[in-house]
């Protein structure tokens, strides 16, 4: 069983898809049924994970490894070069980004039921997105991340597009445009790592790069190194996002369904920040410290920019699209400190911020079901008929202006500990920030919630939070606060990575 | 008891959750929850501020967090300061607790209300339980965040809305200042703890400007807390909360958090004689000001949140004079008597239902209760001889005189003078007069309410007896003792300087009875209303209208100037890259024009220039 738990924790959201063609398109109540319930068995899997690691157990006893591609074999070549396996493995780091996925993907399938036509199509592609979520985080080599990476962008591309709101065609061009030109340059880097060095996987370019040593194929020059980490910097800079190419996702944000949009700033985000620490700083630690400075300058920008732009947003949405660009920008603060405390922090921030960005885009959901805009200005009030949704979107707002007691506090006090440690002035500037945060988050949230009861709330009956739309909002909320509070249940899991990350930086200490 | 004091936060903490879950059901009912868990608070404080009279400090710590190899600990410490707060926070929020099972009721929201209070108790009692400078961060942003749904707590009135949001910005730039200096000092010292920053602050392992530039970084905080100038207009905008709440936050405990957070701090403070002028300047300059804006205001809450802002910059004022004991001193006193201060308006307004002063009069035949009372805190605050305030208060103005700084002497001497001249009017235009039209079937308010009142009252004149010239500083003594960082505050004083307190604060209660009680003198007698100065006054120096003008506008200007650069140079670089694609896409299919002549040639040029290429270059094959 443990040589196949990964792949079965991988693909058992097929299964689903497989349940789902029995079903006749008509049964909204079945389709909806199968399509949370396929979500379960990778959850359970990867809490028995989780519990199974933090008791101390190595994930290594998982790891999988088949030979799937032979390419060709050149005639000077070890013949085990130029192959690629089917490797699947989880380190501390991915497996809170497989539970991260887990989590937020059964959420948003409960988050779902709101979806209002074509059922079966909707569960089909989202089980499919889940699948390539997940082996994203567990894919060993280059060449199996790109694959599951694309796995991704597919469903992702049709859910915006068929399911989402007015603009929706526009919106899913948008997305799978920036992404294709992302994946391209991400492609052309896997390349030119496989074509040099002859081999995908992860540990081994670690190795050739850092350590050397090794005959290459073709030697990889130093300025090449540094040539392939900015692609890498641009290939998942479109999807964190770095300023300035972040458009598409504002547009992602409003457009798409909202459950879609909790698993998109939840998770498909991350994927930058993911493969920014995995390849960026795991494949090229030393050119990584080179630019860390300009990295901590993109993020104090991101911090600034997003923060100055989500306070004049006249639409809920587009505040919260503006705030996760400035929250991420707490994610390159981190990675620029280069230090344990900023790459702690930044990691920590990847998870708080999906667990934030969930939680708000769920309420988000919530509200334009009952009313039918998210608009600022006809909003108001709210906390008189619906005192249960303001109420969680305040905790939600307090959450992502880092509250101490909350998650958001622990991942930005760390990234912003880190920064003072190697650059206080460029930290004190990005501190600003933390004002304008609370500035912009309680003009929206309180805009909504408080005052006189706006337009669109007098003339519609209301009706509060029910029990289903209380399961994902109690479940992220109590994950928020746990790790608020508990901040070492991250910690833990991470200490290996962190140390293996340090190591590579050439034991520079915290 | 000690070491089970952790107990006391949580009290209030169980009432917050059980009233979030069962409030509903309780209604009115969840009085009785809050009331009993915050008398356990109490007399947990008790027993421990008894324990600490004849223990040695206590502290404890555990692991929090782990960076690295950094290690950040979480845990608790009792030493006199800490057991001293846990006293006056648990007591007054235990009397505001009783206090507003009358004031609220009928309120709809009622247990949400006492919800709220639980929640803010229990930052509040961490706060000052903290060991270190992050643990208190934490629960310093909390008692923020209490504070902000008490002055929201009637959310739909947009007044309320704007206050809330205005206090929780304000302290937040405050707090950013605590934030980089609390980072700054981990840095330098690698802890938070405050026994090792004050260890290697005493050490010299810090560097003299970094010592002064963290002081001032964390005094920022305090300033935010505490509605020290500049950041002092939230202050008097959140008495938009209930009464209850304007007595427990925005008087006794969360904005004496600034001065709390400076005293614990003070030998970090005490190691810089710039840092500790700055404290002083502010303090004194606020002192003045606040109390200035206060002689024209004419809302009952109003006047009393600016002499609370006056009262805080006093206190400042104390700690920057080295005055530790005056200024922890002067915190005690002016919880006691400035929460009486606002029960007492809390129950002038119940009655009445205004909080104008030009409406209210001749109350005191009529508040048989409330009025005494209010007599014994306006004597309090202005320094009248045997009442608590005129201790702390000559105290500190000693203080302010031995560190030789007669500027600052002066200054809070005139503010002294404010001060009991503006609570006289105050006191004058309620209590005596014609009764109005708007108050005549005024009420005595309900038990609940004016016992509480009855306890502050009592403490509000004995408190002061604690520390005396007279009989003996034993406050000073306990506070100072084993704790070699501090001095003892009180020194021998020049007997004029009580004289001249007790004079100056006589001379504004008789001004203030001339004109507002026998009306001997013209209320207009120093320009009256439309003259310059009182505009100045009346509009608070325009302060509100400055920020508008300067530090809101620009963040305006700073958004529209992002969301240009967005819409125009980011989309329009972004729409360019896609406009070339399209017009290379044309020339290729303009190609296709189907003429293999037209086709050869092209594909004969493109031999040529790859077989160039591949000359020049020596081809893939080097």
């Amino acid at each position: 069983m443990n040589e196949i738990l990964l792949s079965v924790l991988v693909f058992s959201p097929l299964i689903g898809i497989l349940a789902l063609c029995f079903i006749s398109k008509n049964q909204e109540k079945a389709i909806k049924w199968a399509g949370i319930l396929a979500t379960v068995p990778a959850l359970a899997l990867s809490l028995f994970l989780y519990s199974y690691y933090l008791g101390g157990n190595n994930l290594s006893a998982f790891s999988e490894k088949v030979r799937w591609i032979q390419f060709g074999s050149i005639a000077n070549a070890d013949s085990k070069l130029f192959a690629v396996d089917y490797e699947l493995a989880l380190d501390g780091f991915a497996l809170l980004m497989v539970l991260l996925t887990a989590v937020l993907s059964t959420l948003s399938a409960i988050a779902s039921i709101s979806i209002k036509k074509e059922w079966k199509g909707y569960f089909m592609l989202f089980l499919l997105l889940e699948t390539g979520m997940l082996g994203v985080f567990m894919a060993q080599n280059m060449v199996l991340f790109f694959i599951f990476f694309e796995i991704t962008l597919i469903p992702a591309f049709f859910l915006i597009g068929k399911w989402g709101y007015i603009e929706k065609e526009k919106a899913a061009f948008s997305f799978l445009i920036y992404n294709g030109f992302g994946s391209a340059v991400l492609l052309i880097v896997i390349m030119v790592l496989f074509a040099r060095a002859g081999t995908s996987n992860i540990e081994a370019l670690r190795y050739i790069i850092n350590v050397g040593g090794v005959p290459l194929v073709s030697p990889i020059t130093e300025g090449m190194k540094y040539g392939l980490l900015i692609a890498l910097l641009i290939a998942f800079g479109v999807k964190l996002p770095i300023f300035p190419l972040h458009t598409w996702m504002l547009r992602v944000h409003v457009q798409a369904p909202p459950p879609i949009v909790m698993l998109h700033a939840g998770v498909l985000l991350k994927i930058g920040a993911f493969g920014l620490i995995r390849f960026g700083l795991g494949i090229f630690p030393e050119q990584f410290k080179d630019l860390s400075v300009i990295i901590a300058v993109l993020g104090v920008i991101n911090l600034l920019y997003g923060a100055f732009l989500a306070f004049i947003q006249k639409e809920f949405k587009m505040v919260l699209a503006y705030s996760s660009i400035s929250h991420m920008g707490i994610v390159l603060i981190g990675l620029g400190a280069l230090n344990e405390s900023g790459i702690q922090g930044a990691i920590f921030q990847v998870v708080s911020h999906g667990l934030i960005a969930a939680l708000l885009f769920f309420l988000v959901g919530v509200i334009y079901e009952r009313v039918q805009t998210t608009s600022l200005s006809n909003l108001g009030g709210l906390s008189k008929a619906m005192p249960l949704t303001s109420g969680f979107l305040l905790a939600g707002a307090m959450a992502s202006l880092g509250l101490p007691g909350m998650s958001g506090f622990i991942s930005e006090f760390m990234a912003f500990l880190g920064l003072f440690k190697t650059d206080p002035l460029l930290a004190g500037i990005g501190a600003l920030g933390i004002i304008i945060t609370a500035v912009y988050l309680l003009r929206a949230v309180m805009g909504i919630t408080f005052g006189k009861q706006g337009v669109s709330v007098r003339t519609k009956a209301m009706r509060d939070l029910n029990s289903v739309e209380m399961v994902p909002v109690l479940v992220l909320l109590a994950f928020i606060v746990i790790i608020g509070i508990y901040p070492s249940i991250l910690s833990n899991p991470l200490e290996d990575t962190i140390q293996l990350i340090m190591t590579g930086l050439g034991g520079q200490a915290g | 008891m000690m070491e089970n004091a952790w107990i006391i936060p949580l009290f209030p903490l169980i009432s917050f959750l059980l009233l979030l879950l069962l409030g509903k059901r309780l209604k009115e009912s969840s009085a009785y929850i809050g009331i009993a868990f915050t008398l356990f608070s109490l007399l947990f404080s008790l027993l421990v501020l008894w324990e600490r009279f004849t223990s040695p400090t206590y502290k404890i710590g555990t692991e929090w967090l782990k960076i690295g190899d950094l290690s950040i600990t979480a845990g608790m410490e009792v030493n006199q300061l800490n057991a001293l707060m846990l006293v006056i926070v648990s007591l007054v929020s235990f009397l505001v607790h009783m206090y507003s099972k009358g004031y609220m009721q009928g309120e709809e929201r009622f247990s949400v209300f006492y919800a709220y209070l639980g929640l803010f108790t229990f930052a509040m009692l961490g706060l000052v339980l903290s060991p270190n400078l992050l643990q208190l961060y934490v629960f310093w942003e909390l008692v923020g965040l209490g504070s902000f749904l008490l002055i929201g707590f009637y959310f739909y009135k947009e007044e309320a809305k704007q206050a809330a949001k205005k206090a929780f910005i304000m302290t937040r730039i405050g707090d950013v200042g605590l934030f980089i200096g609390m980072i700054l000092l981990f840095w330098e010292t690698g802890s938070f703890e405050y026994d090792a920053i004050f260890k290697a602050a005493a050490e010299g392992s810090i560097s003299e400007g970094m010592i002064t530039l963290t002081a001032i970084f964390i005094f920022i905080g305090a300033m935010g807390k505490s509605g020290q100038f500049p950041l002092h207009t939230w202050l008097p905008d959140a008495m938009e909360g209930p009464t209850p709440v304007s007595a427990l936050i925005h008087a006794a405990t969360m904005v004496a958090a600034g001065v709390y957070l400076v005293a614990a701090m003070f030998p970090l403070f005490s190691e810089s004689s710039t840092a500790l002028l700055i404290v002083a300047a502010t303090g004194a300059f606020t002192a003045i000001f606040a109390a200035s804006i206060g002689l024209v205001q004419t809302d009952i809450k109003r006047v009393l949140a600016y002499s609370t802002v006056s009262q805080l910059g006093y206190m400042m004022l104390a700690l920057g004079t080295a005055g530790y004991v005056a200024g922890v001193f002067h915190l005690m006193t002016h919880a006691f008597f400035k929460a009486l201060l606002f029960l007492a308006a809390g129950s002038v307004i119940h009655a009445v239902h205004t909080q104008n002063i030009e409406e209210m009069g001749g109350l005191w035949k009529k508040l048989k209760i409330t009025g005494p009372l209010f007599l014994i805190g306006t004597l309090a605050i202005s320094g009248v001889p045997l009442f608590s305030g005129f201790f702390s208060k000559d105290e500190i103005l000693v203080s302010a005189w031995n560190h030789g700084n007669y500027i600052l002497f002066f200054l809070a001497l005139i503010a002294a003078f404010f001060t009991a001249f503006y609570m006289f009017r105050l006191f004058f235009l309620v209590f005596t007069g014609n009764q109005k039209k708007e108050a005549q079937n005024v009420h005595e308010s309900p038990a609940s309410m004016t016992i509480p009142m009855l306890i502050l009252g009592f403490l509000a004149v004995v408190s002061g007896y604690v520390n005396t010239p007279w009989f003996g500083t034993f406050l000073g003594d306990w506070l100072t003792k084993g704790n070699h960082y501090l001095e003892h505050g009180h020194e021998d004083s020049p007997v004029w300087i009580m004289l001249a307190a007790t004079l100056v604060s006589l001379a504004g209660i008789t001004l203030a009875y001339m004109i507002y009680s026998k009306r001997s003198i013209s209320r207009d007698w120093l320009g009256g209303e439309g003259s310059m100065m009182y505009n100045i006054l009346y509009n608070k120096y325009y302060a509100d209208e400055f920020y508008n003008l300067s530090i809101v506008r620009l963040t305006g200007i700073i958004s529209v100037f992002f969301s240009y650069i967005d819409r125009f140079i980011v989309e329009g670089l972004v729409n360019g890259v896609t406009g070339t694609v399209q017009k290379l896409g044309k020339i290729g299919s303009r190609m296709q024009t189907g003429q293999v002549q037209q086709y050869g040639t092209i594909a004969f040029f493109g031999l040529a220039v790859l077989l160039i290429i591949f000359a020049l270059t020596g081809g893939i094959f080097e």
